[in-house]
């Protein structure tokens, strides 16, 4: 589970997700350690995966609580205002931790994220709120706590990726996924 | 008396006998501590029964309860199940009842306008001679409390007491008191914290939760005074909620206070969306325990 040797993890991704992840993944061909697909219902199940690896691999608490919330506002984006649904891979490379958020489709309703990350303000949509609400305090935070962030949103939907150092690891050279 | 469907600890008054039924310790603590407010507040005496009485001050002084001056005033008495209802030689409904007249006699004699006593049931679940009686002296309650000036608060762990004992008790009672519960799932509990006033968020806080915790703080908003959401279960929240949180709180005007309890994860969270900075919010950590 904690490996980037592509021979070790090679029944790790579903059928047919090596393709696309040598078509849009990075690094090309090498598996995520975690691949794992979400909606609304498993976004319980998303944070509970990504503590658990970033735990094994020694992050601390509170930057583990930093990778958790922020793939969980990603994801939370892709679920309200992207396609309702998508997949978070992870990969371990260089001492960092390259998540990658990728939402199933284009948006149902309005742009997931801009193109710079800036956070699109989609304020309709809670009858229940009694008092203003208005989102993209989701996507400052994860700007707030990731080392880096990228997002890139195109006709086929949007993918943001966010990269954590891992504990002890070097300045290293960073790559983006998207 | 008939049940009534459910009913707030609020509530109750004199004369009521009411069975409260609870999943967690910490709601029978809170429950209990609005019995006792409430009683407080309306010069009765109270009495409180349970297995940890030496941590009655305590738990009722961290919810801001003048406890110990209450204490030493005489108008608070917190004792042992098994110095009140239940005897070195196990249990007997017509003793338990001899007790429980003696602290009505008591009350009046020191002036008190009336009596609540609160009972913590725990004590039945241990093995003893003469726990066949428990629905005497339920029914007994119920007698002595329609023609006297007392209100009996019992409480019931649901989890523990098996459902056939509570279906027969329950009915025994005047009223049925459940904590308002807003959302109750196995990553999440939003529910209604009495004493002090506000809610209680316990699990996984997403905004998937967004229409009951909307509730939940609309209706912590319209009772008057200070609100205290109580985060200290709490291991995740994410941005929609804890704004929804600071929005609820913005609302407020300067005059009401609103106290986030929460673990220091969850603390370090609220004070990076600049929740410190608001002047009429407090972020209390507690321990991750």
């Amino acid at each position: 589970m904690t490996t980037n040797d592509p021979a070790a993890d090679a029944a790790g991704p579903a059928d047919g997700a090596v393709i696309a992840d040598a078509e849009v993944g990075w690094p090309s061909g090498v598996p995520p350690i975690l691949n794992q697909a979400f909606d609304a219902g498993t976004l319980y199940a998303l944070r509970a995966s990504v503590q658990a690896h970033a735990s094994a691999l020694g992050m601390p608490d509170a930057r583990t609580d930093d990778l958790v919330i922020a793939l969980h506002e990603l994801a939370a984006n892709a679920v309200r205002h992207g396609a309702g649904g998508g997949r978070v891979r992870v990969w371990k490379h260089a001492g960092e931790l390259h998540c990658q958020v990728e939402d199933d489709g284009a948006p149902a309703r309005g742009e997931a994220l801009a193109p710079d990350g800036g956070a699109v303000l989609d304020s309709a949509g809670n009858a229940a709120d009694s008092w203003p609400f208005s989102l993209g305090h989701g996507l400052w935070l994860v700007r707030l706590v990731a080392d880096e962030i990228s997002v890139f949103s195109g006709p086929d939907g949007t993918c943001a990726t966010v990269v954590f150092a891992l504990p002890g690891a070097d300045d290293a050279p960073s790559a983006r996924a998207c | 008396m008939p049940v009534s469907a459910h009913s707030q600890v609020t509530d109750l008054a004199l004369h009521d006998h009411a069975c409260l039924t609870f999943g967690e310790q910490e709601e029978l603590l809170d429950l209990t501590a609005a019995f006792v407010r409430d009683g407080l507040a309306s010069g009765s005496r109270v009495v409180v029964l349970s297995d940890a009485p030496q941590n009655g001050t305590a738990t009722l002084g961290g919810r801001k309860l003048a406890a110990e001056s209450a204490v030493e005033a005489g108008q608070i008495m917190l004792a042992a199940s098994q110095d009140g209802l239940v005897g070195p030689s196990g249990f007997s409904a017509e003793r338990a009842m001899e007790w429980m007249r003696g602290q009505l006699a008591d009350s009046r004699r020191h002036g008190f306008a009336g009596i609540r006593v609160a009972l913590d049931m725990s004590w039945a679940l241990q093995p003893m001679t003469g726990i066949e009686e428990l629905p005497t002296l339920e029914e007994e309650i119920a007698a002595a409390v329609s023609d006297a000036e007392m209100s009996v608060l019992c409480g019931y762990d649901r989890e523990r007491f098996d459902p056939v004992t509570l279906a027969l008790i329950a009915p025994m009672h005047s009223h049925a008191v459940t904590t308002a519960t807003y959302h109750d799932d196995p990553v999440l509990r939003i529910c209604r914290q009495y004493v002090p006033p506000g809610v209680r968020l316990a699990g996984e806080l997403d905004f998937l939760a967004r229409e009951a915790l909307a509730l939940a703080l609309g209706e912590a908003i319209r009772i008057d005074g200070d609100i205290t959401i109580n985060m200290a279960h709490l291991t995740f929240i994410d941005a929609a909620s804890m704004r929804m949180i600071l929005e609820a709180a913005a609302s407020l005007g300067p005059s009401r206070t609103v106290v986030l309890h929460c673990r220091p994860s969850v603390e370090a969270r609220f004070a990076q969306l600049g929740a410190d900075l608001l002047p009429h919010v407090s972020l209390v950590g507690v321990d991750d325990n």
